[in-house]
């Protein structure tokens, strides 16, 4: 079965509709890049699927659960969705080992002792080994998404959502960000990417859809989505990014 | 149980056991209420100690007519709503019997007969009340003073600003704020034997009868045993000596105090015991309520951040409520109106019901800066800290709020340095903290210059340190 399964999804904010249905599944194993342009409901779209932005109308199931089934435990489900945010937030009042550790320790999933061990390692894979003690605001853009990242990892989930991860980076530091994302998808997590970065999506996607006005307008392999676009929407739109 | 919690029962079996205590004391004995300020009749001697001639007079009654009495000593405003809202048994200050009192009160034989006189400031040439016209007259509430000028005001054209307290209303004559006030004879013309710079320029005009009060139909026996026992001490000649003693003595042989004792240090030698307490009762206040306000505080605003519309509806009401009353109102409301509603003879002391007001009234405004603090803490935390797994209350103890109470700590300080001095409003309903001690001190040696500067630098000390405590706090938790 697949992880996630979304029907006829659709979310309003007051008379605006952001999401005018939506279908779409999620195999185990895949990564998925959502591109399109900006306010095409994308962001909405993936905090959907853990119950940050709770549908107007359709449905979402996730490992099995259905979100809108009164009798599923919310917090159960996301302990199997991590997610990483544009904007990082780390905990400010935390050191960067605090931050890995304190989901795994509250929710009793691992010791201290355990969490710190699991916490090291995977800052060990994001390349931030050292920085285990050092405080959020002493690190850089692209460091303080790599642990947000391990932050996710930590409660080791099957799904991994990721909102414009590396949008708020300096240039620079994008790389390191999208080279800790490579390995997570060599692994096998299944991952659903909202980006702009196309590199990123050509390389690493195993299926790319193109949102645009509150709907998907395209859903195909890399290679069709951007080397033979069906839609002006999306021809369009690839002219203006690769232009830039 | 963890640490906070066992303090928190700790504290709640303090707070019972002093219920308890409060109203078994209560079961035998006649409370009675009296003025504070209002010498030769009642006044705090040296020590602590009230002495006058209705307190002389008091305890020669209840001595002929074997009843036991606790003495209550507060404003005298405060004392005829006491009554009246049934919190003390009855009422000894000095108290006018008049047709509109007889009305909510039963009134003993009179004690006394006074007169009122008009007096000014002693440099003042205002001899006539034609001469009031257009100024300003100080006047004390409840008085027959007060009543006398009332009555005459229409006629002579002048203006009435009211105290609650006879030395407040001398020293705004003293000052020149108004230029006359009226008082009853006996009183005025102590205050002056004992260094009040004013001077009586009138005769004495009839004042009527002064009389020990209970509420309307209530403690006719003690009513009927003031009788008998006052009609006993005028026989046997206890009656006249007490008024004597008052009247023809001057304060210091009464209250032991010595000329050299005047000077700053030798004001606060000599007081030192009577301003302890006072400053005690303040911090011991204030420390409560601190604690209480600031549980109140943060679950206010706990409440208000919740999702959902209840948990906002209930904490902005609540909020709306205690800050928009004046602390003083909300007092009166607890302690005198409160009981009143409930009936059946139901007190608080005084003390619960101040600690209850400060409770509300800082809790209040604790829990609209906590909500706000709450507030500003940025939604992606909450939202990465729900993604994770973590239970609403979860995120909510291990993220928000840590983060929101740094954003706090400067309110906080604020809030407890408010609290603080919010504490001496509670003298209203009698509480004897550091200000009514200063009240109390100059009513008996008049030197308010220098008991205030006294009590001003006390709270400013205090204030320092707490602010010294809070910002060792501060530079901790950071």
């Amino acid at each position: 079965m697949a992880k996630v399964i979304v029907k006829d999804l659709h979310k309003s904010y007051g008379d605006n509709e952001v999401l005018k249905g939506l279908n779409l599944e999620v195999q185990e194993n895949e990564v998925v890049c959502m591109i399109g342009p900006s306010g095409s409901g994308k962001s909405t779209f993936l905090r959907c699927l853990n119950d940050l932005e709770v549908p107007t109308q359709g449905q979402v199931i996730v490992n099995g659960h259905d979100l809108s089934d009164k009798a599923t435990n919310i917090n159960l489900v996301r302990e199997n969705i991590g997610m990483v945010f544009q904007h990082f937030n780390l905990f400010p009042h935390l050191s960067v080992l605090q931050n890995v550790t304190l989901a795994p320790v509250e929710l009793k999933k691992e010791t201290q002792a355990q969490a710190e061990k699991t916490a090291l390692e995977l800052l060990e894979t994001v390349g931030l080994s050292d920085k285990a003690n050092a405080m959020p605001k002493s690190l850089s853009g692209g460091q303080k998404q790599r642990v947000a990242i391990a932050r996710a990892l930590a409660m080791h989930p099957q799904i991994m959502l990721f909102d414009e991860p590396t949008s708020a980076l300096d240039p620079e530091m994008v790389g390191d960000v999208l080279d800790v994302m490579k390995k997570l998808a060599a692994q096998g997590m299944t991952m659903i990417v909202v980006t702009h970065e196309m590199g990123f999506a050509k390389e690493v996607a195993d299926r790319v859809v193109f949102m645009a006005d509150g709907l998907i307008q395209e859903n195909g392999k890399p290679e069709d989505v951007f080397e033979h676009p069906k839609s002006p929407r999306l021809q369009d739109f690839l002219q203006k990014v690769i232009n830039v | 149980m963890k640490k906070w919690q066992v303090a928190v029962v700790m504290l709640l079996a303090a707070l019972g056991s002093w219920f308890a205590v409060g109203t078994q004391a209560q079961a035998k004995t006649y409370t009675i209420a009296t003025d504070t300020t209002f010498a030769p009749f009642e006044f705090q001697a040296k020590g602590g100690k009230y002495k006058g001639i209705d307190i002389d007079i008091l305890k020669a009654i209840s001595k002929k007519e074997n009843f036991n009495y606790k003495l209550k000593a507060i404003s005298f405003g405060a004392a005829v709503q006491q009554l009246s809202a049934n919190q003390v048994d009855g009422v000894i200050a000095g108290m006018n019997v008049t047709d509109e009192r007889k009305k909510t009160f039963d009134f003993s034989n009179a004690y006394y007969t006074s007169g009122v006189v008009m007096a000014v400031a002693k440099d003042s040439n205002v001899k006539k009340f034609s001469q009031l016209r257009g100024k300003t007259v100080a006047l004390k509430t409840g008085t027959a003073g007060s009543a006398y000028a009332k009555s005459i005001q229409n006629k002579y054209g002048f203006k009435i600003k009211y105290f609650n307290d006879s030395n407040n209303m001398y020293n705004d004559v003293k000052v020149g704020n108004s230029v006359a006030c009226f008082e009853d004879y006996p009183v005025m013309s102590y205050g002056i034997k004992n260094g009040i710079a004013l001077k009586i320029v009138s005769k004495q005009y009839d004042a009527g009868d002064y009389g020990f009060a209970v509420k309307k139909g209530k403690n006719a026996e003690l009513l009927k045993k003031f009788n008998a026992g006052l009609k006993a001490i005028k026989a046997d000649g206890t009656y006249d000596k007490i008024i004597n003693k008052y009247l023809k003595s001057d304060q210091a042989s009464l209250t032991g105090e010595t000329a050299k004792s005047r000077t700053f240090v030798g004001l606060f030698t000599q007081n030192i015991g009577t301003i302890g307490t006072g400053l005690w009762m303040t911090l011991e206040l204030t420390v409560i309520s601190i604690i209480l306000a600031t549980i109140l505080g943060l679950a206010l605003g706990v409440l208000g951040v919740m999702p959902g519309k209840v948990g906002p509806a209930i904490s902005s009401t609540i909020i709306y409520i205690f800050r928009g009353m004046p602390l003083m109102v909300l007092a009166f409301f607890i302690y005198i109106g409160f009981p009143d509603l409930i009936g059946h003879g139901f007190k608080i002391p005084a003390f619960i019901a101040g600690m209850i007001t400060l409770m509300l009234n800082e809790g209040a405004y604790t829990g609209a800066f906590v909500k706000g603090g709450f507030a500003a803490v940025d939604e992606g935390q909450m939202e990465a800290a729900r993604s994770l797994g973590l239970p609403y209350w979860t995120a909510m103890r291990k993220v928000i709020m840590p983060q929101g109470i740094r954003i706090m700590i400067p309110s906080f300080i604020n809030q407890f340095i408010i609290t603080l001095k919010d504490t001496s409003i509670l003298s209203v309903i009698g509480i004897v903290e550091l200000t009514q001690t200063g009240t109390l001190i100059i009513a008996r040696n008049f030197e308010g210059f220098k008991i205030w500067l006294m009590i001003a630098i006390i709270y400013l000390i205090i204030i320092t340190l707490l602010t010294w405590l809070s910002n060792w706090v501060q530079r901790r938790i950071n």
